[in-house]
Protein backbone atom coordinates (compact mmCIF):
# COMPACT_ATOMS: atom_id res chain seq x y z
CA UNK A 1 0.00 0.00 0.00
CA UNK A 2 1.16 3.48 -0.98
CA UNK A 3 1.20 5.52 2.21
CA UNK A 4 1.08 8.69 0.17
CA UNK A 5 -1.90 10.73 -0.64
CA UNK A 6 -3.80 10.75 2.94
CA UNK A 7 -5.58 13.75 4.19
CA UNK A 8 -6.31 12.15 7.86
CA UNK A 9 -3.97 9.86 9.63
CA UNK A 10 -6.31 7.56 12.20
CA UNK A 11 -3.89 6.41 15.09
CA UNK A 12 -5.39 3.03 16.61
CA UNK A 13 -8.14 1.11 15.53
CA UNK A 14 -10.33 1.19 18.49
CA UNK A 15 -13.51 2.30 19.11
CA UNK A 16 -12.45 6.09 18.77
CA UNK A 17 -10.44 5.74 15.55
CA UNK A 18 -12.57 3.41 13.67
CA UNK A 19 -15.66 5.88 14.07
CA UNK A 20 -13.60 8.65 13.15
CA UNK A 21 -12.33 6.68 10.00
CA UNK A 22 -15.62 5.22 9.03
CA UNK A 23 -17.38 8.94 9.87
CA UNK A 24 -14.56 10.77 7.51
CA UNK A 25 -14.45 7.95 5.03
CA UNK A 26 -18.27 7.72 4.26
CA UNK A 27 -17.53 11.33 3.15
CA UNK A 28 -14.85 10.70 0.75
CA UNK A 29 -12.07 11.83 2.78
CA UNK A 30 -9.05 9.86 2.45
CA UNK A 31 -8.17 7.97 5.71
CA UNK A 32 -5.68 5.86 7.14
CA UNK A 33 -6.57 4.00 10.16
CA UNK A 34 -3.17 3.05 12.13
CA UNK A 35 -3.21 -0.67 14.38
CA UNK A 36 -0.68 -1.40 16.53
CA UNK A 37 -1.92 -4.60 16.62
CA UNK A 38 -2.13 -7.68 14.41
CA UNK A 39 -5.53 -6.88 13.96
CA UNK A 40 -7.92 -4.33 15.61
CA UNK A 41 -9.25 -5.55 19.63
CA UNK A 42 -5.81 -7.66 19.64
CA UNK A 43 -4.39 -4.63 22.68
CA UNK A 44 -7.85 -4.12 24.14
CA UNK A 45 -9.89 -4.84 27.19
CA UNK A 46 -12.60 -3.69 29.00
CA UNK A 47 -14.90 -4.54 31.00
CA UNK A 48 -17.25 -6.08 28.83
CA UNK A 49 -20.43 -3.69 28.41
CA UNK A 50 -21.22 -1.31 25.35
CA UNK A 51 -24.15 0.94 25.34
CA UNK A 52 -25.86 0.67 22.34
CA UNK A 53 -27.32 4.09 21.66
CA UNK A 54 -23.49 5.13 20.23
CA UNK A 55 -23.18 2.20 18.09
CA UNK A 56 -26.82 3.55 16.40
CA UNK A 57 -25.54 6.76 16.20
CA UNK A 58 -22.74 6.05 14.18
CA UNK A 59 -24.13 2.98 12.24
CA UNK A 60 -27.84 3.53 11.99
CA UNK A 61 -30.30 0.17 11.88
CA UNK A 62 -26.90 -1.96 10.93
CA UNK A 63 -25.90 -1.48 14.67
CA UNK A 64 -27.73 -4.74 14.85
CA UNK A 65 -24.52 -6.24 13.02
CA UNK A 66 -22.55 -6.03 15.40
CA UNK A 67 -21.17 -8.79 17.65
CA UNK A 68 -22.94 -9.14 20.51
CA UNK A 69 -22.52 -11.69 23.45
CA UNK A 70 -25.40 -10.93 25.52
CA UNK A 71 -28.08 -7.94 25.83
CA UNK A 72 -28.10 -7.12 29.72
CA UNK A 73 -31.61 -7.27 31.66
CA UNK A 74 -30.02 -7.36 34.84
CA UNK A 75 -27.82 -4.81 36.69
CA UNK A 76 -26.89 -5.48 40.02
CA UNK A 77 -23.84 -4.31 43.00
CA UNK A 78 -23.19 -6.47 46.25
CA UNK A 79 -21.36 -5.41 49.39
CA UNK A 80 -19.44 -7.64 50.33
CA UNK A 81 -17.47 -8.39 53.82
CA UNK A 82 -14.84 -11.30 53.81
CA UNK A 83 -17.89 -13.15 55.49
CA UNK A 84 -21.28 -11.80 54.01
CA UNK A 85 -22.67 -10.42 51.09
CA UNK A 86 -25.38 -7.69 50.52
CA UNK A 87 -26.96 -7.69 47.07
CA UNK A 88 -28.84 -5.07 45.23
CA UNK A 89 -30.63 -6.08 41.73
CA UNK A 90 -32.74 -4.40 38.90
CA UNK A 91 -33.93 -6.05 35.98
CA UNK A 92 -34.57 -3.79 32.85
CA UNK A 93 -37.88 -4.02 31.12
CA UNK A 94 -35.82 -3.39 27.42
CA UNK A 95 -32.03 -4.92 28.02
CA UNK A 96 -31.66 -3.33 24.02
CA UNK A 97 -29.69 -0.41 25.75
CA UNK A 98 -26.58 -2.17 26.75
CA UNK A 99 -24.64 -5.82 25.41
CA UNK A 100 -21.59 -7.20 26.48
CA UNK A 101 -18.75 -7.85 23.77
CA UNK A 102 -15.04 -9.14 23.10
CA UNK A 103 -12.73 -6.79 21.50
CA UNK A 104 -10.94 -9.46 20.11
CA UNK A 105 -14.73 -9.14 17.55
CA UNK A 106 -16.10 -6.07 17.99
CA UNK A 107 -12.73 -3.40 17.45
CA UNK A 108 -11.96 -6.14 14.33
CA UNK A 109 -15.66 -5.85 13.30
CA UNK A 110 -15.91 -1.61 13.24
CA UNK A 111 -12.83 -1.41 11.65
CA UNK A 112 -14.36 -3.65 8.88
CA UNK A 113 -17.23 -1.46 8.78
CA UNK A 114 -14.56 1.67 8.61
CA UNK A 115 -12.77 0.04 5.57
CA UNK A 116 -16.26 -1.38 3.71
CA UNK A 117 -16.88 2.68 4.57
CA UNK A 118 -13.62 3.40 2.43
CA UNK A 119 -10.97 3.39 5.29
CA UNK A 120 -7.54 2.10 4.57
CA UNK A 121 -6.31 -0.04 8.13
CA UNK A 122 -2.73 -0.97 8.44
CA UNK A 123 -1.98 -3.40 11.29
CA UNK A 124 1.31 -4.62 13.05
CA UNK A 125 2.28 -1.08 13.05
CA UNK A 126 3.41 1.30 15.99
CA UNK A 127 3.59 5.15 15.62
CA UNK A 128 6.40 6.57 17.20
CA UNK A 129 6.59 10.06 16.43
CA UNK A 130 4.60 13.05 14.96
CA UNK A 131 5.66 15.15 11.95
CA UNK A 132 5.93 18.23 13.51
CA UNK A 133 6.54 21.80 11.28
CA UNK A 134 6.88 24.56 13.30
CA UNK A 135 4.73 23.22 16.61
CA UNK A 136 1.75 22.06 14.24
CA UNK A 137 1.22 18.72 13.32
CA UNK A 138 2.11 17.34 9.35
CA UNK A 139 1.77 13.31 10.25
CA UNK A 140 2.97 10.95 11.77
CA UNK A 141 6.02 8.48 11.66
CA UNK A 142 5.79 5.00 12.25
CA UNK A 143 8.47 2.28 12.07
CA UNK A 144 10.83 4.06 8.97
CA UNK A 145 7.87 5.24 7.15
CA UNK A 146 7.05 9.07 7.24
CA UNK A 147 3.50 9.37 6.64
CA UNK A 148 2.48 13.14 5.51
CA UNK A 149 -1.10 14.13 6.29
CA UNK A 150 -3.07 17.14 6.54
CA UNK A 151 -4.23 16.55 10.08
CA UNK A 152 -3.93 13.37 12.94
CA UNK A 153 -6.66 11.71 15.07
CA UNK A 154 -5.08 10.53 17.88
CA UNK A 155 -7.01 7.72 19.66
CA UNK A 156 -3.92 5.51 21.11
CA UNK A 157 -5.07 4.61 24.50
CA UNK A 158 -4.33 5.96 27.96
CA UNK A 159 -0.82 5.98 27.32
CA UNK A 160 -1.43 8.50 24.09
CA UNK A 161 2.11 9.02 23.45
CA UNK A 162 1.03 11.05 20.65
CA UNK A 163 -0.83 13.81 22.87
CA UNK A 164 2.63 13.88 25.08
CA UNK A 165 4.51 14.30 21.97
CA UNK A 166 2.39 17.34 21.10
CA UNK A 167 2.55 18.86 24.15
CA UNK A 168 -1.31 18.35 25.38
CA UNK A 169 -0.61 15.99 28.15
CA UNK A 170 2.27 15.74 30.57
CA UNK A 171 2.85 11.86 32.23
CA UNK A 172 -0.42 11.23 34.44
CA UNK A 173 -0.55 10.25 38.41
CA UNK A 174 -0.99 7.04 39.65
CA UNK A 175 -4.12 8.32 41.41
CA UNK A 176 -5.68 9.43 37.90
CA UNK A 177 -5.43 6.24 36.47
CA UNK A 178 -6.67 2.88 37.86
CA UNK A 179 -5.30 -1.13 36.82
CA UNK A 180 -8.21 -3.38 35.75
CA UNK A 181 -7.96 -6.99 35.33
CA UNK A 182 -10.22 -9.86 34.19
CA UNK A 183 -10.18 -13.29 33.85
CA UNK A 184 -12.46 -14.68 31.43
CA UNK A 185 -13.91 -18.10 32.51
CA UNK A 186 -15.84 -20.41 30.51
CA UNK A 187 -18.87 -21.52 31.73
CA UNK A 188 -22.02 -23.48 29.80
CA UNK A 189 -24.90 -20.94 28.68
CA UNK A 190 -27.10 -23.13 30.46
CA UNK A 191 -25.45 -23.37 33.95
CA UNK A 192 -24.48 -19.52 33.84
CA UNK A 193 -28.29 -18.49 33.18
CA UNK A 194 -29.59 -20.81 36.13
CA UNK A 195 -27.37 -19.37 38.25
CA UNK A 196 -28.11 -15.80 37.09
CA UNK A 197 -31.45 -16.59 37.08
CA UNK A 198 -31.42 -15.11 33.47
CA UNK A 199 -34.11 -16.22 30.21
CA UNK A 200 -32.04 -17.87 27.67
CA UNK A 201 -29.30 -15.55 26.05
CA UNK A 202 -29.99 -12.73 28.44
CA UNK A 203 -27.05 -10.87 30.16
CA UNK A 204 -26.15 -9.72 33.47
CA UNK A 205 -23.73 -6.85 35.00
CA UNK A 206 -22.89 -6.86 38.36
CA UNK A 207 -20.82 -4.68 40.29
CA UNK A 208 -18.57 -6.23 43.90
CA UNK A 209 -17.73 -3.00 46.44
CA UNK A 210 -15.91 -4.47 50.06
CA UNK A 211 -13.70 -7.03 50.66
CA UNK A 212 -13.09 -7.89 47.36
CA UNK A 213 -10.51 -4.78 46.85
CA UNK A 214 -9.05 -5.48 50.43
CA UNK A 215 -9.96 -1.46 51.42
CA UNK A 216 -8.06 -0.40 48.43
CA UNK A 217 -9.68 2.02 45.98
CA UNK A 218 -11.85 -0.41 43.34
CA UNK A 219 -14.28 -2.93 42.75
CA UNK A 220 -15.17 -6.26 41.25
CA UNK A 221 -17.42 -6.39 37.67
CA UNK A 222 -18.59 -9.75 36.20
CA UNK A 223 -20.25 -9.41 33.18
CA UNK A 224 -22.01 -12.61 30.93
CA UNK A 225 -20.45 -13.48 27.50
CA UNK A 226 -22.23 -16.13 25.63
CA UNK A 227 -20.57 -19.08 27.53
CA UNK A 228 -18.14 -17.03 29.65
CA UNK A 229 -17.97 -14.81 32.46
CA UNK A 230 -15.62 -11.95 32.41
CA UNK A 231 -14.62 -11.87 35.97
CA UNK A 232 -12.32 -8.76 36.88
CA UNK A 233 -11.28 -6.21 39.49
CA UNK A 234 -10.53 -2.23 39.09
CA UNK A 235 -8.02 -0.80 41.41
CA UNK A 236 -6.55 2.56 41.81
CA UNK A 237 -2.59 2.66 40.65
CA UNK A 238 -1.98 4.61 43.96
CA UNK A 239 -3.63 2.93 46.33
CA UNK A 240 -1.98 -0.60 44.91
CA UNK A 241 1.26 0.94 45.57
CA UNK A 242 1.50 2.50 48.02
CA UNK A 243 0.00 0.22 50.26
CA UNK A 244 1.68 -2.53 48.46
CA UNK A 245 -0.82 -5.11 47.52
CA UNK A 246 0.01 -7.26 44.27
CA UNK A 247 -2.52 -6.25 42.08
CA UNK A 248 -3.25 -9.27 40.69
CA UNK A 249 -3.68 -10.68 43.80
CA UNK A 250 -7.09 -8.87 44.20
CA UNK A 251 -8.17 -11.32 41.20
CA UNK A 252 -7.59 -14.29 43.50
CA UNK A 253 -9.56 -12.19 46.73
CA UNK A 254 -12.60 -11.78 44.43
CA UNK A 255 -12.89 -15.17 42.92
CA UNK A 256 -12.44 -16.71 46.65
CA UNK A 257 -15.67 -15.21 48.37
CA UNK A 258 -18.52 -17.22 48.85
CA UNK A 259 -20.50 -14.95 46.78
CA UNK A 260 -18.63 -15.27 43.45
CA UNK A 261 -17.64 -18.84 44.01
CA UNK A 262 -20.69 -20.25 43.49
CA UNK A 263 -21.08 -18.16 40.37
CA UNK A 264 -18.15 -19.43 39.03
CA UNK A 265 -17.67 -23.25 39.98
CA UNK A 266 -16.78 -25.51 37.66
CA UNK A 267 -15.59 -22.60 35.17
CA UNK A 268 -12.52 -22.93 33.29
CA UNK A 269 -10.27 -19.91 33.20
CA UNK A 270 -9.66 -19.45 29.44
CA UNK A 271 -8.02 -15.68 29.53
CA UNK A 272 -6.11 -13.26 31.49
CA UNK A 273 -6.61 -9.45 30.51
CA UNK A 274 -5.13 -6.44 32.31
CA UNK A 275 -5.14 -2.67 31.08
CA UNK A 276 -5.06 0.60 32.33
CA UNK A 277 -7.72 3.15 32.88
CA UNK A 278 -7.80 6.78 32.76
CA UNK A 279 -9.60 7.86 36.03
CA UNK A 280 -9.74 12.34 35.52
CA UNK A 281 -11.47 12.64 33.10
CA UNK A 282 -11.09 15.08 29.61
CA UNK A 283 -8.97 16.97 32.21
CA UNK A 284 -6.09 14.51 31.90
CA UNK A 285 -5.40 16.77 28.68
CA UNK A 286 -4.78 20.52 28.44
CA UNK A 287 -6.94 20.96 25.15
CA UNK A 288 -8.03 18.26 23.08
CA UNK A 289 -6.72 19.75 20.10
CA UNK A 290 -3.63 21.16 18.50
CA UNK A 291 -2.65 22.34 15.48
CA UNK A 292 -3.19 19.95 13.36
CA UNK A 293 -4.19 16.83 15.46
CA UNK A 294 -7.29 15.79 17.64
CA UNK A 295 -7.09 13.72 20.05
CA UNK A 296 -10.48 11.19 20.98
CA UNK A 297 -11.32 8.22 23.20
CA UNK A 298 -9.47 7.29 26.15
CA UNK A 299 -6.40 9.09 25.29
CA UNK A 300 -8.43 12.36 25.62
CA UNK A 301 -10.04 10.99 28.70
CA UNK A 302 -13.38 10.36 27.44
CA UNK A 303 -14.78 7.65 29.39
CA UNK A 304 -16.81 7.72 32.68
CA UNK A 305 -17.00 5.64 35.59
CA UNK A 306 -19.47 7.32 37.61
CA UNK A 307 -19.63 4.36 40.57
CA UNK A 308 -22.81 2.79 39.19
CA UNK A 309 -22.12 2.68 35.07
CA UNK A 310 -18.53 2.21 33.30
CA UNK A 311 -18.60 3.58 30.04
CA UNK A 312 -16.24 3.84 27.51
CA UNK A 313 -16.62 2.71 24.14
CA UNK A 314 -20.11 4.64 23.52
CA UNK A 315 -17.62 7.80 24.93
CA UNK A 316 -15.11 6.47 22.20
CA UNK A 317 -17.58 6.43 19.95
CA UNK A 318 -19.36 9.42 20.16
CA UNK A 319 -15.77 11.48 20.61
CA UNK A 320 -14.92 9.92 17.24
CA UNK A 321 -17.60 10.81 15.76
CA UNK A 322 -17.08 14.48 17.20
CA UNK A 323 -13.46 14.67 15.97
CA UNK A 324 -14.61 13.65 12.47
CA UNK A 325 -17.16 15.94 12.22
CA UNK A 326 -14.60 18.72 13.16
CA UNK A 327 -12.19 17.81 10.21
CA UNK A 328 -15.25 17.73 7.92
CA UNK A 329 -15.71 21.06 8.58
CA UNK A 330 -12.47 22.38 8.85
CA UNK A 331 -11.98 20.85 5.39
CA UNK A 332 -14.19 23.32 3.86
CA UNK A 333 -12.34 25.76 4.83
CA UNK A 334 -8.75 24.14 4.01
CA UNK A 335 -7.68 25.05 7.63
CA UNK A 336 -6.76 22.37 10.43
CA UNK A 337 -4.83 24.75 12.34
CA UNK A 338 -5.50 25.08 16.04
CA UNK A 339 -7.49 27.89 15.75
CA UNK A 340 -9.62 26.05 13.50
CA UNK A 341 -10.05 23.12 14.97
CA UNK A 342 -11.15 24.41 18.12
CA UNK A 343 -14.55 24.03 17.66
CA UNK A 344 -13.83 19.98 18.54
CA UNK A 345 -14.04 21.41 22.28
CA UNK A 346 -17.41 23.04 22.02
CA UNK A 347 -18.44 19.82 19.82
CA UNK A 348 -17.34 17.76 23.02
CA UNK A 349 -19.39 20.44 25.30
CA UNK A 350 -22.40 20.54 23.66
CA UNK A 351 -22.65 16.45 22.90
CA UNK A 352 -25.33 15.25 25.32
CA UNK A 353 -23.57 11.98 25.60
CA UNK A 354 -20.32 13.53 26.55
CA UNK A 355 -21.98 16.26 28.91
CA UNK A 356 -22.18 13.31 31.39
CA UNK A 357 -18.31 13.41 31.50
CA UNK A 358 -18.75 17.52 32.65
CA UNK A 359 -22.16 16.96 34.93
CA UNK A 360 -20.41 14.00 36.74
CA UNK A 361 -17.01 15.50 36.31
CA UNK A 362 -16.95 15.57 40.83
CA UNK A 363 -17.14 11.88 40.87
CA UNK A 364 -13.74 10.87 40.57
CA UNK A 365 -12.46 13.10 43.48
CA UNK A 366 -15.96 11.45 45.48
CA UNK A 367 -14.53 7.90 44.84
CA UNK A 368 -11.24 8.43 45.63
CA UNK A 369 -12.85 8.81 49.46
CA UNK A 370 -11.26 5.23 50.86
CA UNK A 371 -14.66 5.12 53.26
CA UNK A 372 -16.65 3.59 50.32
CA UNK A 373 -14.34 0.75 49.96
CA UNK A 374 -13.41 -0.13 53.68
CA UNK A 375 -16.29 1.00 55.74
CA UNK A 376 -19.37 1.50 53.69
CA UNK A 377 -19.55 -2.03 52.79
CA UNK A 378 -19.24 -3.72 55.91
CA UNK A 379 -21.67 -1.16 57.24
CA UNK A 380 -24.46 -2.37 55.22
CA UNK A 381 -23.63 -5.68 55.57
CA UNK A 382 -23.49 -5.40 59.33
CA UNK A 383 -26.49 -3.77 59.61
CA UNK A 384 -28.54 -6.49 57.49
CA UNK A 385 -27.25 -8.90 59.77
CA UNK A 386 -28.51 -6.87 62.65
CA UNK A 387 -32.09 -6.67 60.99
CA UNK A 388 -33.07 -9.78 59.53
CA UNK A 389 -30.93 -11.65 62.55
CA UNK A 390 -33.35 -13.22 65.60
CA UNK A 391 -31.78 -14.76 68.11
CA UNK A 392 -33.97 -14.09 70.91
CA UNK A 393 -31.79 -11.32 72.20
CA UNK A 394 -33.96 -7.88 72.30
CA UNK A 395 -34.20 -6.45 68.94
CA UNK A 396 -33.76 -2.83 68.28
CA UNK A 397 -35.68 -0.54 65.78
CA UNK A 398 -33.93 0.00 62.22
CA UNK A 399 -33.11 3.54 63.33
CA UNK A 400 -31.20 2.76 65.94
CA UNK A 401 -29.80 -0.64 65.10
CA UNK A 402 -28.15 1.29 62.06
CA UNK A 403 -26.26 4.40 64.27
CA UNK A 404 -25.48 1.30 66.35
CA UNK A 405 -23.67 -0.05 63.40
CA UNK A 406 -21.92 3.33 62.57
CA UNK A 407 -19.96 4.08 66.36
CA UNK A 408 -16.41 3.56 66.35
CA UNK A 409 -16.37 3.01 62.35
CA UNK A 410 -17.19 6.75 61.33
CA UNK A 411 -17.90 9.65 63.01
CA UNK A 412 -21.84 11.10 62.48
CA UNK A 413 -19.61 14.03 61.05
CA UNK A 414 -18.26 12.42 58.30
CA UNK A 415 -21.00 10.65 57.86
CA UNK A 416 -23.11 13.05 56.63
CA UNK A 417 -20.61 14.75 54.73
CA UNK A 418 -20.07 11.91 52.75
CA UNK A 419 -23.77 11.60 52.28
CA UNK A 420 -24.59 14.93 51.19
CA UNK A 421 -21.19 15.28 49.21
CA UNK A 422 -23.30 12.07 47.60
CA UNK A 423 -26.18 13.74 47.00
CA UNK A 424 -24.38 16.63 45.16
CA UNK A 425 -22.20 14.41 43.16
CA UNK A 426 -24.16 12.08 42.01
CA UNK B 1 -22.96 -30.80 43.52
CA UNK B 2 -19.91 -31.75 43.60
CA UNK B 3 -17.82 -29.30 40.90
CA UNK B 4 -14.27 -28.76 41.70
CA UNK B 5 -12.83 -25.31 42.81
CA UNK B 6 -10.10 -23.95 39.67
CA UNK B 7 -7.18 -22.88 41.63
CA UNK B 8 -5.40 -20.17 39.88
CA UNK B 9 -1.61 -18.82 39.82
CA UNK B 10 -0.08 -16.02 38.27
CA UNK B 11 1.44 -18.40 36.52
CA UNK B 12 -1.22 -20.21 35.73
CA UNK B 13 -2.79 -17.21 34.23
CA UNK B 14 -0.08 -15.92 32.20
CA UNK B 15 0.09 -18.99 30.74
CA UNK B 16 -3.18 -18.11 28.82
CA UNK B 17 -2.33 -15.36 27.36
CA UNK B 18 -0.42 -15.42 23.72
CA UNK B 19 2.64 -13.42 23.64
CA UNK B 20 4.80 -12.74 20.46
CA UNK B 21 8.10 -11.67 21.77
CA UNK B 22 9.14 -8.95 20.83
CA UNK B 23 13.38 -8.51 19.86
CA UNK B 24 13.69 -5.40 20.60
CA UNK B 25 13.84 -4.08 24.29
CA UNK B 26 11.21 -2.26 25.08
CA UNK B 27 11.05 -1.80 28.73
CA UNK B 28 14.59 -0.83 29.98
CA UNK B 29 14.98 -0.29 33.60
CA UNK B 30 18.50 1.29 35.24
CA UNK B 31 18.68 -1.16 37.89
CA UNK B 32 20.67 0.74 39.78
CA UNK B 33 18.36 3.56 40.72
CA UNK B 34 16.22 0.78 42.04
CA UNK B 35 18.72 0.03 44.84
CA UNK B 36 17.78 3.41 46.29
CA UNK B 37 13.84 3.06 45.51
CA UNK B 38 12.10 3.18 48.81
CA UNK B 39 8.78 2.13 47.52
CA UNK B 40 9.02 -0.20 44.81
CA UNK B 41 5.81 0.04 43.36
CA UNK B 42 6.88 -1.53 39.85
CA UNK B 43 6.43 -5.18 42.17
CA UNK B 44 2.98 -4.37 43.19
CA UNK B 45 1.43 -2.53 40.15
CA UNK B 46 2.18 -5.08 37.32
CA UNK B 47 -0.91 -7.70 37.13
CA UNK B 48 1.86 -9.46 35.33
CA UNK B 49 4.29 -9.25 37.93
CA UNK B 50 7.06 -8.54 35.43
CA UNK B 51 9.45 -6.95 38.36
CA UNK B 52 10.49 -9.18 40.80
CA UNK B 53 13.15 -8.08 43.92
CA UNK B 54 15.89 -10.43 44.49
CA UNK B 55 18.48 -8.60 45.88
CA UNK B 56 18.02 -6.56 42.66
CA UNK B 57 15.33 -5.36 40.29
CA UNK B 58 14.71 -8.30 37.97
CA UNK B 59 12.43 -8.07 34.89
CA UNK B 60 10.85 -10.01 32.25
CA UNK B 61 9.74 -8.14 29.57
CA UNK B 62 7.96 -11.27 28.08
CA UNK B 63 4.94 -11.38 29.99
CA UNK B 64 4.05 -8.00 29.74
CA UNK B 65 0.71 -6.89 29.18
CA UNK B 66 1.09 -3.19 28.19
CA UNK B 67 -0.96 -1.38 30.78
CA UNK B 68 1.58 0.84 30.99
CA UNK B 69 0.85 1.50 34.48
CA UNK B 70 4.72 0.40 35.95
CA UNK B 71 6.16 3.88 34.09
CA UNK B 72 3.69 5.77 35.77
CA UNK B 73 4.42 4.83 39.33
CA UNK B 74 8.02 4.29 38.67
CA UNK B 75 8.33 8.31 37.58
CA UNK B 76 5.52 9.20 40.19
CA UNK B 77 6.22 7.15 42.91
CA UNK B 78 9.53 5.60 42.58
CA UNK B 79 12.83 6.12 41.22
CA UNK B 80 12.11 7.39 37.63
CA UNK B 81 14.34 4.06 36.30
CA UNK B 82 11.96 2.56 33.63
CA UNK B 83 11.86 3.48 30.18
CA UNK B 84 8.89 2.01 28.45
CA UNK B 85 7.25 2.00 25.49
CA UNK B 86 4.88 -0.99 22.83
CA UNK B 87 6.42 -3.44 21.63
CA UNK B 88 7.17 -2.96 18.23
CA UNK B 89 3.52 -3.06 15.52
CA UNK B 90 2.78 -6.42 15.78
CA UNK B 91 4.72 -7.64 18.32
CA UNK B 92 4.09 -8.33 22.11
CA UNK B 93 0.60 -9.34 23.89
CA UNK B 94 -2.03 -10.67 22.12
CA UNK B 95 -5.52 -10.58 23.33
CA UNK B 96 -8.31 -12.92 22.28
CA UNK B 97 -11.05 -12.45 24.62
CA UNK B 98 -10.54 -8.80 25.79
Amino acid sequence: MSLEGFEVAVVGAGPAGSAAALTLAREGVQVLLVERGTFPGSKNVFGGRIYSYALKRLLGERWKDAPVERFVRKEGITFMTADSSFSVEYESKDPTGSFTSIRSKFDKWLAEEAEKAGASLITDSRVDDLVLERGIVKGIIAGPDKIPTDVVIACDGTTTNLARKAGLASMLEPREVSIGMKDVIELPADKMEERLGLEPEEGAAHVFVGECSGGLRGGGFLYTNKDSLALGMVVGADDISTKKVPSHTLMDRLRNHRKVRRLIRGGKTIEYDAHMIPEAGPKMLTRPYTGGMLVAGDAAGHLLNNGYTFRGVDMAIVSGIAAAQTILEARKRKDYSAQSLQTYARRLREEPALKDMYTFSKVPRYLRNNRLYNVYPELVCNAAEAIYRVDGNRKRKIYKELRTQTKGKVSTISLIRDLLAGARTF
Amino acid sequence: MSEKQEDMSLDKRLALVSFNKDPEPFIVVDTNLCQQCEKKPCLYICPAQVYTWQDQLNYNTEGCMETGACLIVCHKIGAKAISWKYPSGGKGVSFRLG
